[in-house]
């Protein structure tokens, strides 16, 4: 592979960097905007049509603000702890396959599923870091809740996941997207379900948004960040919340391939991605406005009690599936 | 009329013998008794004995020139007795009643930093409402006292909020904090998530109401009382207003009576559904939040069609009340109240069937019966431990002798029975604003009333939206009042915070603290 014009391209803008920061600020509007609606609110409107430029015009603000770094916390974690998740988060994103293929030209391989899961333990063990960093009681609540919450439902979530590689027989992302005929969210919508919940507490969203919950601990891990670095802790949960939907979207909801009508495929295939991510927005978007948040050891009973049995036994049933029922239907 | 009373008053002078100096009634059926500095806690302790559901209204103290006079308002039977003493101004000491009833916690506090009364045997003696740089030996309600702008004194550290040595951490809520919409201060230590200690602070909203009142005459007072509280305005406007009543001797007209009923009562709609839309906030459930305080713009459109206002309506007035209201508005009032009502069964499903509402606030923040007569809790919190406990039907005033209702009481105890008890009481008042409405009597609204009010004095309880709302006006014959002591529900429920959020976890705080309704503006005064 060498280094051409095309490839510093798909790295550098579609659909590598410049594409997922403006996806996820489009995505970030949407969500204000459904959360706003089901509230009985109207959401961002000012800045661009409908609003739709709040989020950069956030992004932008918080860039210009001061930088306050407290003394107790001078260290190169709460410096760095910020930019390391983002860019893990991004970094991950590459890995999976946006128009047909993945930014990094086809650099899929056996097992990227597994890098991929594990990337976004790593960089939400940053988020950890950068609490505990803070030296402030607030954030060092919130972060021992990110914490637990993670070793809580990363399990479940590993072992959800293992269900659609198991029916694609191969672990690796591109190939599980590609070997959807029939969208494992319909053949499997057990795994499915428990994985949108899974994803609803890795992310931090209602009802599991404990490590944040403003009315108890301020603003959770962030609470000591300003400026710059806010800016980016905040575009890093942004990207984490893509991120976890374009998962689903890969994993269970066939990924970018769709009906091609015309024209290029990579066109179409970028749409339905975009499409189907959108609605997975939805559904959490949904999920948030419907529930109260849980306290932290209510959070722990529903992962280890009731999510982490059920993960296994949506295994086994998916097993199930996978060896007599779908050779029977040919 | 007044059998009860002069059955405490025979009660305490057969148990006291010689030591009661006095026995007299403030206005007719309320009695009280004036002993020795040194008796006051044995006639409190024979009251105590007499009804096990008898607690402590309010501490007022009032400067008599060379002394100070206590006044323990005692609450027994649905009727206030109060024991009156006398302390030298020079060395003002009195035994602290805290050891017999604990909710007395508070309100010494609060004589100790305005009249420079030492309660001997306080178990926390600090300042409550004044703040810690306020000079030592100023004391502003006393008569004396030259209040110009302080200066400022070194006070000590302020606590410190970080990770100790040992294992507790100290997490301060407040006075700024997402959680509360007033300020004020909750010191915590926590294990982990468990909260072992809670210290609150009040004040930081301290405004000297009572003092200003003493300065402007009674009309002007109906204005300044009714700024301490936005929400329930007009309870603090009447209760003010019917103890002045009562010194002048007069009785108000049935339709203003009649209005007052209907203002108290867009009040409490008001005020809890503010409330339960903020207990959504508090538990994370934002959702809950738009939709109750959408809904609640219908009372304030209602207010505003009554009153002119949307918030501090400036309605109730002494002698009556200020506007009428035209006949044709009734209809559009009740088909608006029909919707909310509508609406408010919808809430109360919510609340009982939602499971996350239900895991965040069941068994949270228990406040049993006992604990509640303790502490001297009053309104929803003393209700939803199951206390029955309610001005309007222990001693009606407006118009609640006449209108059918029912009290609302739930025995859990928890923060989800206190929101209960809210939400059942909105859809009770929205009835009695139906009642009120189809029986309206006719005739004039008010009545004219002097500008000087002859020497007397008066207490006058309003069940606020938050529970009993405690005035005492003493009038010195003068178009100024001598002394206008305001005990407000809040003042009485937030000791038991401190009961419920020890031994809690700190995601529990928010929602139990919310469950009890706290109006800071209100506390402070």
């Amino acid at each position: 592979m060498s280094l051409n014009l095309e490839f510093v391209f798909s790295v550098l803008v579609f659909p590598g960097f410049i594409f997922i920061l403006l996806f996820t600020m489009f995505c970030d509007w949407v969500e204000r905007k459904i959360e706003a609606r089901m509230q009985n609110r109207i959401g961002p409107t000012y800045t661009g049509p409908a609003g739709i430029l709040q989020p950069l015009a956030d992004f932008l603000k918080l860039l210009t603000k001061e930088d306050i770094v407290p003394f107790d916390a001078r260290n190169i974690v709460f410096r760095f702890a910020p930019i390391l998740s983002f860019s893990i988060f991004v970094f991950t994103f590459l890995f999976l396959p946006i128009d047909g293929t993945n930014a990094i030209l086809n650099l899929n391989f056996e097992g990227d599923l597994i890098l991929v899961l594990t990337l976004v333990s790593i960089a939400n063990f940053f988020l950890f870091l950068s609490g505990w960093s803070s030296t402030n009681p607030y954030s060092a609540i919130g972060a021992t809740r990110v914490l637990t919450q993670l070793l809580g439902y990363d399990i479940p979530l590993f072992l959800l996941a293992l269900a659609p590689a198991f029916l694609a027989k191969n672990l690796s992302i591109a190939t599980i997207a590609s070997s959807q005929n029939v969208p494992f969210s319909i053949l499997i919508p057990w795994a499915f379900a428990l994985f949108i919940i899974a994803l609803q507490a890795e992310l931090e969203k209602d009802p599991f948004d404990v490590p944040h919950a403003e009315t108890e601990i301020v603003g959770g891990y962030e609470t000591e960040y300003t400026g710059r670095r806010l800016a980016f802790l905040k575009l890093a949960k942004d990207v984490q919340i893509v991120l976890g939907a374009a998962l689903v979207v890969e994993l269970f909801l066939g990924g970018p391939y769709g009906p091609v009508f015309f024209g290029l495929p990579t066109f179409w295939y970028a749409l339905w991605f975009v499409l189907k991510l959108l609605a997975v927005i939805v559904i959490s978007e949904y999920l948030t406005c419907v529930f109260a948040r849980l306290r932290i050891d209510q959070v722990l009973v529903a992962s280890w009690k009731v999510l982490l049995p059920l993960s296994i036994l949506s295994l086994v049933a998916t097993v199930a599936v996978g060896l007599w029922l779908i050779p029977m239907w040919g | 009329m007044a059998n009860i009373e002069h059955e405490f008053a025979l009660l305490l002078s057969k148990k006291l013998g010689g030591k009661i100096l006095q026995t007299g009634t403030l206005q007719p059926d309320k009695v009280f008794v004036r002993v020795d500095a040194k008796a006051h806690k044995d006639a409190i302790a024979v009251l105590l004995e007499a009804d096990e559901n008898a607690g402590l209204s309010a501490l007022t103290g009032v400067d008599l020139g060379k002394t100070l006079e206590l006044m323990y308002h005692i609450r027994t039977h649905g009727t206030i007795v109060t024991v009156r003493t006398e302390v030298p101004k020079e060395d003002a000491n009195v035994k602290s009643i805290t050891d017999i009833i604990p909710g007395a916690n508070f309100h010494e506090r609060e004589v100790a930093d305005l009249f420079g009364v030492n309660f001997e045997g306080h178990p926390n003696p600090k300042r409550l409402v004044l703040s810690d740089d306020w000079p030592k030996n100023l004391f502003p309600l006393r008569k004396d006292a030259e209040i110009v702008i302080p200066n400022r004194v070194e006070n000590g550290k302020a606590d410190e909020q970080r990770l100790d040595g040992d294992k507790l951490v100290n997490i301060i809520i407040g006075p700024q904090h997402p959680a509360l919409i007033e300020p004020e201060k909750f010191s915590l230590k926590v294990d982990g998530e468990i909260v072992k200690e809670v210290e609150p602070r009040i004040g930081y909203v301290h405004r000297g109401i009572e003092k200003a009142a003493e300065k402007r005459t009674y009309l002007q007072d109906i204005y300044l009382v009714e700024r301490i509280c936005g929400i329930c305005n007009a309870c603090h406007a009447t209760c003010f207003c019917q103890a002045v009543e009562a010194i002048l001797g007069i009785t108000v007209p049935p339709r203003a009576k009649y209005l007052r009923t209907l203002i108290l009562e867009l009040n409490r709609i008001h005020s809890h559904m503010l409330l339960l839309g903020h207990a959504g906030f508090e538990v994370g459930y934002e959702t809950l939040l738009h939709y109750m305080w959408r809904d609640r713009e219908t009372v304030m459109d209602i207010v505003e069609r009554l009153t002119g206002n949307r918030v501090i309506a400036s309605f109730v007035t002494v002698g009556g009340v200020r506007r009428d209201l035209p006949s044709e508005a009734i209809p559009e009032i009740k088909a608006q109240l029909a919707s909310l009502k509508e609406k408010m069964s919808f809430y109360k499903h919510l609340f009982e069937s939602d499971p996350t509402l239900k895991m965040r606030t069941k068994n949270v923040g228990v406040l049993s019966k006992q604990d509640a007569l303790k502490l001297c809790v009053v309104g929803p919190v003393a209700r939803g431990s199951g206390v029955k406990m309610d001005v309007r039907k222990d001693e009606p005033y407006a118009a609640y002798s006449e209108v059918p209702f029912n009290i609302a009481i739930y025995s859990e105890g928890d923060s989800w029975a206190r929101l209960m008890v809210h939400l059942d009481e909105v859809s009770e008042s929205i009835n009695i604003i139906n009642y009120v409405l189809d029986n309206l009597p006719s005739g004039s609204y008010r009545i004219r009333v002097p500008r000087i009010v002859p020497a007397g004095e008066a207490i006058s309880r309003v069940e606020a939206p938050r529970g009993e709302l405690f005035y005492y006006v003493k009038s010195n014959g003068t178009a100024y009042p001598e002394r206008v002591k305001v005990r407000t529900p809040t003042f009485a429920n937030i000791l038991s915070f401190v009961h419920i959020a020890e031994g809690g976890n700190i995601a529990d705080v928010p929602a139990s603290f919310v469950s009890l309704d706290p109006c800071f503006s209100c506390t402070d005064r």
